[in-house]
């Protein structure tokens, strides 16, 4: 069996601070990133418990290399660094047999969504695909879906796990914290956390069978609500983006894969107009 | 008559190091070659209002683009500021002008002997060509006012720069105010001989106006961009319709001008960010 992991940070068990996933802070990113690892690794032990697996890891949290590698089973490959054309779906272009989504977060504009954004918590206001309002998680599963690659296992608080389990129920989900608000939450220990994972992939994989690729079907509609309208005036300068408001833009792609595309280049682009000008 | 001018920095007479024309990190000289460059504006408008009347759109096009100082200019032109303007240096030049001129241009990035020459972005862009045509900012700017009817009249700037339109723009009127003597230095008129030279200029321009014909790339339009780095290529691959050509290089085909000039102003706003 083909696995691919896509490992997020702000839904790590006891995660509820900016300074925990931050890789420039000294003093609690080391540990966090550490309970992150460890959470990738009970994913990864709970699925090969069932079936032999060889598994790839997208690290996929702010630089993209977070991951600790002496906690990690030494036959995974790993996927480091940042910017990648994929991004948190980089590796994800072929298909797999299935994929986990640990450490996920909820969506922007979620209440009681730990540290919640999609992909930008600067430049971006909401995310529709066809009409629908989407996390990372359904970004990335539709990413996956293209591909025929079922989205399997969600980690993360309550907020994006029930989100995404009703969105796609033959996910197994595993909620490790429930958010107050957007700075704090009430959460398991990262040990129970990480039984609680192991257990999660267990299930997940032995109930594979039942599993499905998501999709949007095509013609697939992207709409960007920008924070500012300095983000869409730099999005609107794109190809095929189509300003549909002051801060709004709209792209239409043929296939997800495109679209997937176009929505993080126009992330990027946005980002750059925060710049002083 | 309705004129657009287009006015960069870098082809100011004297100008030579980029802390003259540097506004974000201003320099002594800058609030100095401010001034000249304003005058050089000002002597433009009034070359050409020897004539007749004309109304005036002034695109500050250099840097952040507010550096034109009002106070010396004519108080009846429109000025446009700041510089997230999505055709940069060539907004809001639209057919109903009936011609444009560019003060103060230089050179196309890798040009000899062409002061502070560089193309947009120089941290970003290493060549661009369009239709197979290596560009300037002169040549892309041109190219819009063109698909808009638009003809360049008049262009001032270093030798280089001034003779490199008019062999893509054989009717544009030039007015050279220095010769360069490589990157960071020039042997330059002075600042008051080069604004009677640039109003001279002008009135022979518009005089010379029925021989103006426009710049236009044909469709299909192919742009291919060199980037100065790969990490940006990287980045720059992902814009809708891009293609990857090289390692440092993307090209992309559309039929439609306008596009393709805010596609350019998206890959070196995105390209800056590698």
């Amino acid at each position: 069996m083909r696995l691919y992991v896509s490992c997020d940070m702000e839904g790590t068990a006891g995660v509820c601070s900016w300074m925990q996933v931050d890789p420039s802070d000294t003093h609690e990113y080391p540990t966090y990133r550490r309970y992150m690892t460890r959470e990738v690794r009970a994913a990864i032990e709970g699925a090969r418990a069932v079936a032999p697996a060889e598994v790839l890891i997208n690290d996929s949290h702010w630089s993209m290399r977070n991951l600790l590698w002496e906690e990690l089973p030494h036959d995974v490959r790993v996927i480091s660094g940042s910017p990648k054309p994929h991004s948190m779906m980089e590796g994800a272009q072929a298909p797999f047999d299935g994929a986990f989504f640990t450490g996920y977060h909820a969506k922007i504009g979620d209440a009681n969504g730990t540290l919640a954004h999609t992909y930008s918590n600067s430049v971006l206001y909401n995310v529709s695909i066809n009409g629908v309002r989407c996390s990372e998680a359904m970004l990335n599963a539709a990413m996956l879906g293209s591909q025929g690659t079922p989205l399997l296992l969600i980690t993360g608080d309550r907020t994006i796990v029930e989100e995404t389990t009703a969105a796609m129920p033959w996910v197994t989900g595993v909620i490790v914290k429930d958010a107050i608000g957007y700075y704090s939450a009430n959460s398991m220990t990262p040990a129970s956390a990480c039984e609680a994972i192991r257990a999660g992939a267990d299930a997940a994989i032995r109930g594979m069978a039942a599993a499905r690729p998501f999709t949007f079907a095509p013609p697939v509609e992207l709409v960007i609500e920008t924070a500012g309208v300095e983000h869409a005036d730099f999005i609107a300068l794109l190809p095929t983006f189509e300003r549909v408001g002051g801060r709004a833009v709209r792209h239409v792609a043929a296939d997800y894969p495109s679209a997937f595309r176009a929505f993080l280049v126009a992330t990027r682009l946005a980002g750059a107009a925060t710049a002083t000008a | 008559m309705k004129l657009y001018i287009s006015s960069d920095m870098e082809g100011v007479a004297g100008v030579c190091a980029w802390e003259q024309v540097d506004a974000r990190t201003p320099h002594p000289e800058y609030a100095l070659y401010r001034e000249y460059y304003t005058h050089e504006v000002r002597a433009a408008i009034a070359g050409a209002r020897e004539l007749g009347p004309a109304e005036m759109l002034v695109n500050d096009s250099h840097g952040p683009m507010r550096n034109l100082l009002f106070d010396l200019l004519p108080p009846d032109i429109r000025v446009l500021f700041g510089n997230r303007k999505p055709y940069s240096m060539v907004q809001d030049a639209d057919s109903t002008f009936d011609g444009a001129f560019f003060i103060g241009y230089h050179g196309a990035i890798g040009d000899a002997n062409a002061v502070l020459c560089h193309t947009y972005t120089p941290s970003v862009i290493h060549n661009v060509h369009v239709n197979g045509v290596r560009c300037s900012e002169a040549t892309l700017n041109a190219a819009l006012l063109g698909h808009h009817g638009v003809p360049l009249l008049l262009v001032t700037g270093d030798r280089t720069t001034v003779e490199g339109v008019q062999r893509q723009m054989p009717w544009v009127e030039g007015v050279i105010v220095k010769e360069s003597i490589g990157t960071f230095s020039a042997d330059s008129i002075s600042p008051a001989a080069a604004q009677r030279a640039i109003a001279a200029g002008a009135r022979r321009a518009l005089e010379r106006r029925d021989e103006m014909g426009t710049f236009v790339f044909e469709p299909p339009i192919a742009m291919e961009i060199d980037l100065a780095k790969v990490e940006q290529a990287d980045l720059v691959e992902m814009i809708p319709g891009f293609e990857r050509t090289g390692a440092r290089s993307v090209r992309f085909i559309c039929d439609d001008y306008p596009t393709t000039f805010k596609a350019f102003v998206a890959t070196f706003r995105l390209g800056a960010t590698a």
